[in-house]
């Protein structure tokens, strides 16, 4: 079927012209032409004049919102878990002493899953999915998502290897082990890369948070691993190490997210979407999510009942710190007084405009 | 060769023939006709679809030329991508998409591009975008395939007062610097030049497509001082290598501590 002139938003005829432009591979055709939502920030009357000495243009943001969907905040969660979950596993298995089988299989079985549903998430949030292989294309060491992208892919196969081999004897029990600490020696960046990779944007609230961020988010693993453990069926021994595991991460979390605040808040612009919004209602979820497991955890060590709730607690604390500093950051891309405030306030520049240039 | 644009925003008159020449000959589709009441801004910012952006920008203050005319003026400026000496897009694109051509332009394949969305992020300027019903990131590519046949690009070849210059870098500094001076002399003095060089620009180390300037560059939506990410994040890989130990510590401790404890 020959398409009509102005089908896909050229007014090109295509009996008459042929696409050969620059533009001209651009794929249109879904409900809405791309990109139209954001206006909602710009509530100005028509005309009215620019406010003086701290100007925008037209309160529209300076910087493009982050496309990224759910699923990124969501592998960051699932990654940070895969890694946590493969170093305990491979911390208890060689220190640990007698007794932690159990604990050693199930911590491999969570970052295996969580690795390949970390891996699964991340692909699913391309704009074109068929082409997820391109990214070990190159390695690029300014990239972290580059970086990253070759950590998942080489843990993944480690984590799910240990996994497979967690309860074999001999020759192949000990491949597992081999795996297994291959495996935890890449967990460590895998915790915590995702911290940078939100740094390493313009966006003021991420770019601001760069020495905290990296912080908070290895706890949230540790948390969220110790979390998912707890739900599992484990002798005392067993619970003794996750439960150790999860108190010292959940008081990680919260000097860490009292650090990522006073960082955040040395520019009232840029602190803005953690107090505001989603993120702010999230940011405060996983205050409370956190206090609330520390405190279960310990009191779970007694009293029997306290241990679904704690996990629970936990897990939940993980997953709204991710979505909080997700949303955050959306926020923070939208005003554009954020990204001026910080440049103004903390620049080296000579931004004096006597002087011709700047 | 290096070669970029030299947007001198004080003789913009606001025809957007830029962004029509840029749309034509790049073929780029639509993205939304609508009426956004900014004065006569209704393409509102550059994107995937839209690599020319005509701000404009309406003032409570009489022109030096004509104070008759009442307490009122307007500035114009055409926006561009800048093709960075330092471009946060191309040091943060994970598939290599994102590539530096023998223009010194920075150019997006399309054949490569993913869709990861991470340069959108990276970029201090908000200029690369993607295009959701296409799924990948486009920008502006200097028209790279005029550019191979010797070509103007299209919207310098467009603008009918020279607001937009495309030549050899060094000679666009030259002749910039020249038509500062000229504008100061002649009693515009808050003229000033935008991401010239790397003394001016530090964080980017100087843009292939410099602008003219009268006003803060807020007023243009520009950052005042962009930063490449990437010049930033060192202190971020710090913090993760000592968060990671701490992890391995934790769960060192927490396994050793029972051996001896119970064990």
């Amino acid at each position: 079927m020959t398409p009509r002139a102005g089908d896909d938003g050229r007014n090109i005829d295509p009996r008459l012209g042929s696409l050969e432009g620059e533009g001209a591979q651009q794929r249109t055709g879904g409900e809405e032409p791309g990109n139209l939502q954001p206006y909602a920030t710009w509530s100005n009357p028509a005309g009215s004049p620019p406010r003086q000495g701290d100007p925008t243009y037209y309160d529209r943001p300076v910087l493009k919102e982050p496309v990224w969907i759910w699923a990124v905040p969501a592998y960051f969660y699932a990654g940070g878990v895969a890694g946590a979950s493969a170093i305990l596993a491979a911390a208890a298995g060689r220190l640990g002493g007698d007794d932690t089988e159990d604990l050693v299989v199930r911590a491999r079985w969570i970052a295996a899953v969580s690795g390949g549903a970390g891996s699964v998430l991340l692909i699913h949030d391309l704009g074109r999915p068929r082409r997820f292989l391109h990214m070990l294309r190159v390695f690029r060491p300014t990239s972290p998502m580059s970086v990253g992208s070759w950590i998942l892919a080489t843990a993944t196969p480690l984590f799910g290897g240990a996994a497979l081999l967690s309860r074999a004897r001999g020759a192949p029990g000990r491949l597992g082990r081999i795996l297994g600490t291959a495996g935890a020696a890449l967990g460590l960046p895998l915790t915590t890369y995702t911290a940078v990779l939100l740094s390493n944007t313009a966006v003021p609230v991420w770019q601001e948070t760069r020495r905290s961020l990296p912080l908070l988010f290895a706890a949230s693993a540790a948390g969220g691993s110790a979390a998912l453990l707890e739900m599992t069926s484990l002798n005392d021994k067993e619970r003794d190490i996750v439960r150790r595991f999860g108190m010292a991460a959940g008081v990680a979390e919260i000097v860490a997210g009292g650090w990522v605040e006073r960082e955040a808040n040395r520019i009232e612009r840029v602190g803005r979407p953690l107090q505001e919004g989603v993120g702010g209602g999230l940011w405060t979820a996983s205050k409370s999510l956190t206090i609330a497991s520390v405190v279960l955890t310990a009191l779970s060590g007694r009293q029997r009942w306290a241990r679904g709730p704690a996990a629970l607690a936990g897990t939940g604390a993980s997953l709204a710190t991710r979505f909080a500093l997700f949303h955050a950051g959306k926020g923070s891309a939208r005003d554009p007084r954020a990204t001026f405030h910080l440049q103004r306030q903390t620049s080296a520049a000579p931004m004096d405009r006597s002087s011709p240039t700047i | 060769m290096a070669k970029g644009f030299f947007t001198d925003t004080t003789v913009c008159i606001g025809c957007k023939a830029c962004e029509v020449a840029c749309k034509e000959w790049n073929q780029l589709p639509d993205d939304g006709l609508i009426f956004t009441g900014m004065s006569y801004d209704n393409t509102v910012q550059l994107g995937a679809s839209t690599w020319r952006h005509v701000a404009f920008i309406e003032q409570p203050a009489a022109t030096k030329e004509d104070p008759a005319l009442g307490d009122f003026s307007w500035l114009m400026m055409s926006d561009v991508c800048k093709h960075c000496q330092r471009a946060g897009c191309l040091e943060a694109c994970p598939t290599g998409a994102i590539v530096r051509t023998e223009f010194d332009s920075v150019y997006v394949q399309p054949d490569i591009c993913n869709g990861c969305g991470y340069c959108i992020s990276a970029c201090p300027f908000g200029v690369i975008d993607r295009r959701e019903d296409d799924g990948r990131a486009w920008k502006c590519t200097l028209c790279y395939d005029r550019l191979k046949d010797g070509m103007t690009p299209a919207c310098a070849k467009a603008c009918p007062t020279d607001s937009i210059v495309f030549g050899d870098l060094d000679e666009l500094k030259e002749k910039a610097g020249d038509r500062v001076q000229q504008l100061r002399d002649g009693g515009v003095e808050e003229a000033y030049l935008y991401g010239v060089d790397e003394v001016g620009q530090p964080g980017t180390e100087g843009l292939n497509a410099f602008f003219l300037l009268v006003d803060e560059p807020e007023v243009y939506n520009l950052p005042p001082d962009p930063v490449v990410p990437t010049k930033k994040v060192g202190s971020a890989w710090t913090s993760a290598a000592l968060a990671a130990a701490g992890v391995a510590l934790a769960a060192a401790g927490a396994a050793v501590m029972n051996r001896g404890g119970r064990g």
